[in-house]
């Protein structure tokens, strides 16, 4: 085959491959946004006295010093992340227009309607659970870490002090709580209520309610309800997500667009049954040549005989 | 039977014996856990509303007072006018958590003297119905339920309510400010001291005579705002312009002050009750080249009188209304005066008995009482004001 011959063969190909894309890009969304649970954080009513970390540990059965030393605010000094050690961690935002106190910002798993985490694991250690929380199961873990990269909200954290059996951690939204009818541990100890739980499609109307009853107080934004196919933990801030460290994100879930292209290339079997048939006419277009060549040989043949 | 009601005394006796312990209280204390239904039905029955408009069933008990959703809005009625902070009890005890803490000592008099500088007695009472104010429990549940999750939880509504304040005010958000744990060797509160601020009105605040501000304008930069001037005079309450404030404004221990922003808006939003700040027509009013002298009424051409500088301006001019220049006749405003209710004596001239039946048009023509009066209608000529007095000048 000529060079020019195989930039036309990667062209078809490229086309095809898009064309894969084009079939599969009616990519949905494995769970009804409508009928899972999440949790609604109001940045405003929030006061920074970190009992929702206790609870959090608490509720998971990990080492934690006693709820009394929470008090301690020197923590706020340095920007945290939820990690092996703590699923959720709260954040002070000094200085900020909207509020005359600071500024004190909850983090933990999102629990997107598409998850990437979810996605991209290869082993399904990683679960999204029809009504809403994304769980973990150690036991099917590899400990590749792909969820790690794959999470835009860079939630799971990895035991690397843990030599022998490190497991991938975060938040459940305390799902062992859930199935015997209680709420997670952060939002049954908030003392203001700056945590709701409950319907996911309620709480977003709570939310608008919210903002438009408190004119001014709160930014026109529900971080979560659209934010890559939308998440169940919602937030509404008086200050813009950005400021607060949040990622600007697209609308679509980023399992979108390679999703649509591993499940469209396979689906119905129809692209690859393609892809063999462009070789096979490929195959068929060059064939003659070479055998009017053989022919004129083997003619020659024939003929020296 | 008799063991068992023996009991019951021994046991209701302990439990008010309980609460004494606590302190020598003020008489008007209230203990949010005691149930005050016992007189529920006559405060109702009182104020004409009937069962049906906050319980669905026939019988409500204390268990089951099986009430419409929260908030009823047909009969709430946010009424800060009617409650007076002074007669809102002088304590309040907040017991609901005997078990984990001392109970909560709320000084509520203290807090609602506090909140006349604000909106109000509704800042927390934020649902009031006609008559009792309700405890906060009716409403608010132990737990946020999922058919109302917008409203708080109990304990959601009281942090919310302290901590709105509290966190601005002291920047200070832990538990043992107002919980304080229940060990008998920890400090516990102090007998109330009676000589401290609680249930004394709000401090006077020194009113400034007026305040100048630089203005950014290109000509007319200075804006004289006559602080004084607006509360004596114009009987202006200071909670009528400092509505958006809270005790942080003036009582942060950190001494941020809170700026207005930068939005034309947020400058004039004090102003924009009474003067219009939108219209570009009305800027000269308050923006001006240099300091502007206070009010005088001479300014508007018509000076006062001894009688009318003593009536507020809400007496003339209308109320919730932009000040108008009014008709100078005295009849416009004092229609009902006529010979028989007018003591004459009140302008220093005691009529005599001759001319005190007469009618008063008939020296004050055409009901000018500016004009000096005429005595031509009755007298030829011979006699005239203020030569000849009608009457004895005091």
């Amino acid at each position: 085959m000529q060079r020019r011959d195989f930039f036309k063969f990667m062209g078809a190909s490229g086309a095809l491959l898009s064309g894969a894309s084009v079939l599969g890009a009616e990519h949905q969304s494995k769970i009804d946004p409508d009928n899972v649970v999440g949790v609604l954080t109001d940045f405003t009513e929030c006061i920074g006295c970190r009992e929702c970390e206790w609870a959090c540990k608490n509720a998971h059965e990990m080492a934690t010093p006693p709820l009394e030393s929470y008090k301690d605010k020197s923590v706020f000094a340095n920007y945290r992340r939820p990690d092996e050690t703590g699923f959720t961690v709260v954040n002070r935002f000094h200085e900020k227009g909207c509020t005359q106190t600071d500024l004190d910002v909850k983090v933990q798993c999102m629990h997107c309607n598409d998850p990437a985490c979810v996605s991209a694991c290869i082993v399904a250690a990683l679960e999204k659970q029809d009504f809403g929380p994304v769980t973990y199961d150690a036991w099917k873990c590899i400990g590749c870490r792909y969820c790690m990269v794959a999470c835009p909200f860079e939630i799971p954290a990895y035991e690397y002090n843990n030599a022998l059996t490190p497991i991938v951690q975060k938040c459940d939204m305390c799902i062992s709580r859930l199935d015997v009818g209680k709420i997670p541990a952060c939002v049954e100890i908030c003392p203001r209520n700056a945590l709701t739980f409950g319907k996911r499609s309620d709480l977003i109307k709570v939310a608008r309610e919210k903002i438009a009853d408190n004119p001014g107080k709160y930014v026109n934004h529900i971080y979560g309800e659209t934010e890559l196919g939308g998440t169940s933990w919602l937030f509404i801030s008086c200050e813009p997500f950005d400021t607060l460290n949040f990622p600007k994100l697209e609308q679509a879930s980023v399992v979108t667009l390679p999703e649509s292209i591993q499940h469209g290339i396979f689906k119905y079997f129809i692209p690859p049954a393609m892809f063999y048939g462009l070789l096979g006419m490929i195959m068929k277009l060059t064939k003659p040549d070479s055998e009017t060549a053989d022919n004129t040989n083997s003619s020659s043949e024939v003929h020296h005989d | 039977m008799k063991l068992l009601i023996t009991l019951l005394i021994v046991g209701i006796a302990s439990f008010s014996c309980e609460k004494e312990k606590i302190h020598s209280l003020p008489q008007d204390t209230l203990f949010v856990s005691t149930s005050d239904t016992a007189n529920h039905v006559e405060n109702m029955t009182e104020k004409a509303i009937d069962c049906n408009t906050c319980h669905t069933c026939e019988k409500p008990t204390a268990a089951d007072p099986c009430l419409v959703d929260c908030p009823r809005e047909k009969t709430w009625n946010v009424s800060a006018g009617s409650h007076l902070p002074g007669e809102g009890p002088e304590i309040v005890i907040i017991d609901q958590l005997e078990k984990l803490y001392q109970p909560v000592i709320f000084q509520h008099r203290f807090h609602s003297s506090m909140a006349t500088m604000g909106v109000g007695c509704s800042a927390c009472h934020h649902y009031s119905p006609e008559g009792k104010i309700p405890p906060c429990r009716d409403c608010h549940a132990n737990e946020t339920t999922a058919t109302n999750l917008r409203q708080p939880s109990l304990k959601g509504a009281y942090h919310r309510q302290c901590l709105n304040c509290h966190r601005e005010w002291s920047h200070d958000t832990d538990c043992d400010v107002c919980h304080l744990p229940l060990d008998p060797n920890s400090p516990r509160p102090a007998t109330i001291d009676r000589t401290d601020i609680i249930g004394v009105d709000h401090p006077t605040i020194h009113i400034p005579e007026k305040q100048v501000f630089k203005t950014p304008e290109e000509k007319e930069t200075v804006v004289t705002f006559h602080h004084q001037e607006h509360v004596e005079l114009y009987k202006y309450r200071c909670v009528d312009c400092h509505w958006d404030e809270n005790c942080s404004q003036c009582h942060d221990t950190l001494g941020k002050i809170k700026s207005f922003g930068d939005k034309l808006e947020a400058h004039h939003s004090p102003c924009t009750t009474c003067h219009n700040t939108v219209s570009e027509k009305t800027c000269g009013f308050c923006h001006q080249k240099q300091e502007s002298k206070g009010f005088t009424h001479e300014l508007t051409g018509w000076p006062m009188n001894r009688f009318h500088k003593k009536l507020t301006c809400a007496s003339c001019h209308p109320q919730n209304q932009p000040l108008q220049r009014l008709n100078k006749t005295c009849t416009a405003c004092h229609t009902n005066w006529y010979t028989g209710n007018f003591s004459h004596v009140v302008t220093g001239l005691t009529l005599s008995e001759s001319h005190v039946e007469l009618e008063c048009t008939e020296c004050h023509l055409e009901d000018n009482f500016a004009q000096p009066p005429q005595c031509e209608t009755c007298h030829d000529g011979d006699v005239s004001y203020p030569d000849d007095l009608p009457g004895e000048k005091e």
